[in-house]
């Protein structure tokens, strides 16, 4: 009896809370214009900038490294602030050689997604932000870089970017690194699959247009700037110091005269791909040229069943008969799609820059060898 | 090369350890790759308020029984407090086996847990009452509790331990110490044990060198940012470099002559060396030239038809 009164009498004491709550309808407050840029929920501000941090330069590197040439990639962590996309952290992904394919992707996502964990615990980035893929000369016009980089366009805030390491720049001195995103008219290509020439030339696109090249900055936090610095800078107590040169010369970061290395062992090398480059494209080009020569006979042949069908029909309306239908003659050939470009399109643009890097060395060591004669003979 | 401040200390090494077969011997030096120091430093800079110091895992190779090569760093979760510490171990292993298979299995030689971190930072210590000097070589009260944990994942080698000052304490510089442990005490309890230091270098690849070049024009610069440099600048640069060796050189040498420096043999033989090995080339050098010449025609026009074979695969359909 006494308990329903209570509660009564409790609920009579209390300041009546269902009538507090019904006007807490959200109110956001304006983002005010000083943080607008900072603030950018949906993405709306284009990246102008990729910014990588020290580690992820040195990770990367040393992945490069580490594996054999050409396979290694991973994935890249930071993110995005007024168009800059800052990229903290990276880890490598393992190589997936097997052949097991959807054993191999599955346990590749829960890999992936427990180093996020992992990395979140202690207070890492986890978000996304791209991939990194290693290339030797130059060549990385790959059928799986494009595959990659399009899943991640589409799933990853501003649409992720690919930073492209060159392995063989960097053992000639030269740390490269450049970042790239797909274009939009290769995105509305590559998502409607259609690779023939057609639609090629609607959204006028070749090679050099497959991929456009975000800029790229390297920064190094103060910390780990001032620890560098500590590193390189030379130790008062080495044991022989050339005082006398005016300058002792010991550090644990010693200078390095890579960039003057006259060997150019890695032309031969480069040469050998472009060959390979053209032969590809070559059989490529065969491939293509046998397709449109299937279709062009396939035409033909239509063509010709038709006129005759025709020429029936004109007969038979001479006689005073009804016309047979045109379409079941054209329903007994099957014209084979347009030929996809894009293998061609790809072999190209690696042609393309295993030359390019070929130039380059090439115009360098022009440099070097005039370089070397000047101090030789003086 | 050494990392870190000199150090007067003797390094004890224990011989007598090496002569036991089964036991594999202490190791007596240490290189660690750059990106080890990055993450860490990394780690350092992601700490939360209460941490004062952070740890982690240490990975490597041992190319050779007494040397210990250190390539890759992780965090660990660990919490220190005034009665006791813990160190996430589940976390560890995890972290562990990731990165063994996210560097593949086309290495042959495999990657193990070698040792532990922990960065300086020791006010806890002063706190405590121990002496400054133990506080400052960054080595706390739980170290060696620390030390016995990895002593058991390392085993059955030895545990190595680096600790590395950040700079950001004031009268501590910025370096890294290396430390086996040595158990000390009548009783062998896992809580006594003395740091011995080994000496400790930095080690790279030949080829990673650019990398470190391209950080250390950008930790010089003053906004610590850079873009990375075409080949040619490099080469400019190197050669502005060498050029001012080279005057420095002859600034010496002209002074020696002048009799206004002393001469040192030791340098004057290493000199004679370095510019003896000029290689003479006279008659190499056209044929080389031609054929560098050669090369870039070449790969001028592969570009050239590349680009005008992309054209006409358009221009033929329409």
């Amino acid at each position: 009896m006494s308990a329903p009164s209570m509660a009564a009498a409790l609920a009579a004491s209390l300041p009546a809370p269902a009538a507090a709550a019904t006007p807490a309808a959200p109110t956001y407050e304006a983002i005010p214009p000083s943080m607008s840029t900072a603030i950018d929920v949906e993405a709306e501000i284009p990246l102008t900038c990729v910014q990588l941090d020290a580690l992820v330069v040195s990770k990367i590197i040393q992945h490069s490294q580490d594996s054999p040439s050409g396979s290694a990639h991973g994935l890249l962590l930071g993110l995005d602030l007024e168009g800059t996309l800052e990229v903290s952290n990276s880890f490598p992904l393992p190589n997936h050689t097997n052949d097991d394919d959807e054993k191999v992707s599955k346990s590749l996502a829960r890999y992936q997604t427990s180093m996020l964990r992992s990395l979140r615990e202690v207070q890492g980035d986890d978000n996304v932000v791209g991939f990194y893929q290693a290339t030797s000369l130059g060549a990385f016009y790959s059928q799986s870089l494009i595959d990659t980089q399009a899943i991640h366009q589409e799933r990853l805030r501003h649409g992720g970017v690919v930073i492209v390491h060159d392995v063989s720049q960097t053992a000639r001195g030269t740390a490269s690194f450049r970042a790239f995103k797909l274009t939009p008219s290769f995105i509305d290509v590559y998502k409607k699959s259609n690779f023939s020439a057609s639609s090629l030339v609607h959204h006028r696109l070749t090679f050099s247009s497959i991929l456009e090249e975000v800029p790229l900055r390297i920064r190094t936090n103060p910390l780990l700037s001032s620890f560098l610095n500590v590193l390189a800078a030379p130790s008062s107590a080495s044991p022989y110091t050339s005082a006398h040169l005016g300058s002792p010369a010991t550090s644990a970061i010693p200078p390095s005269y890579s960039a003057l290395d006259l060997g150019n062992s890695g032309l031969a090398r480069n040469l050998e791909q472009v060959a390979e480059g053209i032969d590809n494209y070559r059989t490529e080009e065969g491939n293509v040229a046998y397709a449109s020569r299937q279709i062009a006979r396939e035409k033909l042949r239509l063509e010709t069943h038709l006129a005759k069908r025709r020429e029936e029909n004109a007969q038979r309306v001479s006689q005073g008969l009804n016309p047979l239908p045109e379409e079941d003659v054209s329903r007994m050939f099957k014209i084979p799609p347009d030929p996809s470009r894009l293998d061609s399109l790809l072999l190209l643009g690696q042609l393309d820059a295993y030359a390019k890097t070929l130039e380059s060395a090439a115009g360098l060591g022009l440099a070097k060898m005039y370089a070397a004669r000047a101090g030789h003979t003086t | 090369m050494t990392l870190g401040p000199s150090n007067s200390a003797i390094c004890v090494q224990n011989t007598s350890q090496a002569n036991h077969s089964t036991t594999p011997p202490r190791p007596t030096s240490l290189t660690i790759h750059p990106t080890a120091l990055f993450s860490i430093l990394d780690h350092y800079l992601r700490r939360t308020d209460r941490q004062h110091r952070v740890i982690g895992t240490l990975l490597g190779t041992r190319p050779t029984p007494s040397t210990v090569s250190v390539t890759h760093a992780f965090a660990v979760l660990h919490s220190e407090t005034e009665e006791q510490v813990a160190v996430d171990m589940e976390y560890h292993r995890s972290m562990f086996e990731m990165f063994v298979r996210g560097r593949g299995d086309a290495n042959k030689e495999q990657l193990s847990i070698v040792g532990w971190y922990a960065t300086g930072g020791a006010e806890k210590q002063a706190l405590q009452g121990l002496a400054q000097g133990q506080g400052q070589n960054g080595l706390g009260t739980y170290s060696a509790l620390i030390q016995n944990f990895y002593e058991q994942e390392t085993a059955p080698y030895p545990a190595v331990h680096v600790a590395l000052d950040t700079g950001t304490e004031e009268g501590v510089g910025a370096g890294v110490r290396a430390y086996v442990s040595s158990p000390v005490g009548v009783t062998q309890k896992a809580e006594n044990c003395v740091f011995v230091p080994i000496p400790c270098e930095l080690c790279f690849h030949d080829t990673e060198r650019a990398g470190l070049d391209l950080l250390l024009s950008s930790s010089s610069s003053p906004n610590g940012t850079a873009t990375p440099t075409t080949p040619l600048s490099n080469l400019h640069d190197a050669l502005v470099s060498t050029s001012s060796a080279l005057s420095r050189v002859l600034a010496y040498v002209q002074a020696v002559l002048r009799g206004t420096v002393e001469p040192d043999p030791a340098l004057g033989r290493y000199l004679w060396s370095v510019l003896g090995t000029v290689p003479d080339e006279e008659g190499g050098w056209a044929t080389s030239l031609q054929d560098t010449l050669m090369v870039s025609y070449l790969a001028n026009l592969v570009r050239g038809e590349a680009e005008v074979a992309a054209r006409l695969a358009l221009a033929g359909s329409t």
